[in-house]
């Protein structure tokens, strides 16, 4: 039994799914920017380019890992393997053969919040540890930016808690059987895709790392292996991001049952899941590439003055929907 | 502990411990390299006079911090109406309090704390 759950966590329906998910989402990423920009995007590892993130990584693992000078060597080379982690762990909280995710309790979704923070917090801590004047700056923003978009985030995704009386992940998809929460909460699910852009720095809120102001912000001294950790990272949340959102407001992978068979619905389950994740995933990417950064100062403005009451709007709105 | 429980605390380790393996594996692919000179400077973007890493003011980073505090006992307050016991409260909340702190420790050894 529980070696068999340590097999799903590493591999299916844990870990590796979503790593290779995450690849798929970088090239259709890839792929979306490109035919909006009138540009064919990667095309020449393997089919449609489809293994271009695959090679990257590999690419870039076996290049030299240069450490600065200045930096702080410890939480500098091993820090982007901490990062990886956070999204990694969020993954087997997430259902997709079924309503119960591989590892599941009453509080899971808390702890999934905690993850969010605490992905921010290491992306300041790497920052500061490879030191540089576009790294200091970059954390600043990030910082800056985390406090912005964290407050509606929350509201957004105890939203939906509210809805199933539920703090379980888990518990809230299987609440979803009947009617799925964006129908009920839809500023809430907006909201989260709004705040999901910034947790994973895509425009219009790819501030702290904004390529044309500071270079690369704080990524800017990292190369080789943590560059490559911290790019998989990045493709690892966009995932996890997507799948959260699918738990939370699209029935996760629930859906019509047309099997008496567990195994062969669990497929079909399979498939809810794969089709959702990739529609909202898509969202996502055509949202970035359609829309130009904006500054700091507008961002926090625009969360603390337009999507946090917009957030507790929709709070309000459930709560009276559940009284 | 049910293995339910075990697992809620031992998949989140099996995954830290596991993607370090293999994350100093891959680092056997290439070659690492650190020292002194031009090669080991901070990118500068071209200009010539850098200033030194200093100390900072880390009252941003408290603040941060902080919100982070609030944030972990907010959810928590707003999580106890399911509350069946007070196991994962307290496990989440020791977990949460230990990273923040060793975080917030870190980051003023390293920058150095200015009053």
């Amino acid at each position: 039994m529980i070696a068999t759950q340590l097999l799903e966590i590493l591999f299916f329906p844990g870990l590796t799914f979503f790593v290779w998910i995450g690849f798929i989402f970088d090239w259709l990423d890839r792929k979306t920017q490109a035919r909006m920009q009138s540009r064919r995007g990667p095309i020449l590892a393997g089919p449609f380019g489809i293994l271009q993130p695959v090679a990257d990584f590999f690419k870039l693992t076996s290049k030299e890992e240069i450490i600065p000078e200045i930096a702080d060597k410890f939480v500098f080379l091993l820090g982007p393997s901490l990062f990886f982690s956070a999204p990694a762990i969020g993954t087997i909280f997430i259902p997709v053969l079924g309503a119960q995710a591989i590892v599941s309790n009453d509080y899971d979704l808390l702890f999934v919040l905690f993850i969010l923070g605490f992905s921010a917090l290491m992306a300041t801590m790497l920052g500061y540890a490879a030191g540089g004047r576009w790294a200091i700056i970059s954390i600043g923003r990030l910082v800056v930016q985390y406090t912005g978009y964290e407050v509606p985030l929350i509201v957004a995704l105890v939203t939906p808690a509210l809805l199933a009386h539920s703090l379980s992940i888990s518990g809230i998809v299987a609440a979803q059987q009947n009617i799925w929460f964006i129908v009920l909460a839809p500023l809430s699910f907006c909201v989260f895709i709004v705040a999901a852009l910034a947790e994973l720095e895509k425009p219009p809120f790819d501030i702290p790392s904004a390529k044309t102001e500071i270079v690369g912000g704080w990524m800017t001294e990292f190369s080789g292996r943590p560059l490559a950790y911290i790019k998989l990272t990045k493709e690892l949340g966009y995932a996890f991001l997507s799948a959260l959102a699918v738990s939370l407001f699209l029935g996760g992978p629930l859906g019509p049952v047309l099997f008496a068979d567990p195994a062969l619905q669990s497929i079909l389950y399979f498939i809810y899941f794969i089709v959702k994740l990739f529609a909202v995933g898509f969202l996502i990417f055509t949202i970035k590439t359609a829309l130009a950064r904006v500054r700091i100062d507008q961002a926090a403005r625009l969360f603390w003055m337009v999507i946090t009451p917009l957030s507790l709007i929709q709070l309000g709105f459930v709560m009276v929907l559940r009284w | 502990m049910t293995a339910f429980d075990i697992m809620t605390v031992g998949g989140p380790l099996l995954i830290i411990v596991a993607d370090l393996i293999i994350y100093l594996l891959v680092g056997r692919l290439g070659k690492r390299s650190s020292g002194k000179g031009d090669k080991y400077q901070p990118f500068t973007g071209g200009e010539q006079e850098i200033a030194p890493r200093g100390t900072y003011s880390s009252e941003l980073f408290v603040y941060a911090t902080l919100f982070m505090i609030a944030e972990a006992f907010a959810l928590l307050l707003a999580g106890s109406f399911a509350a069946t016991s007070y196991f994962y409260p307290l496990l989440f909340l020791t977990g949460g309090s230990s990273v923040i702190l060793i975080v917030t420790w870190w980051l003023m050894i390293v920058g150095g704390l200015r009053p």
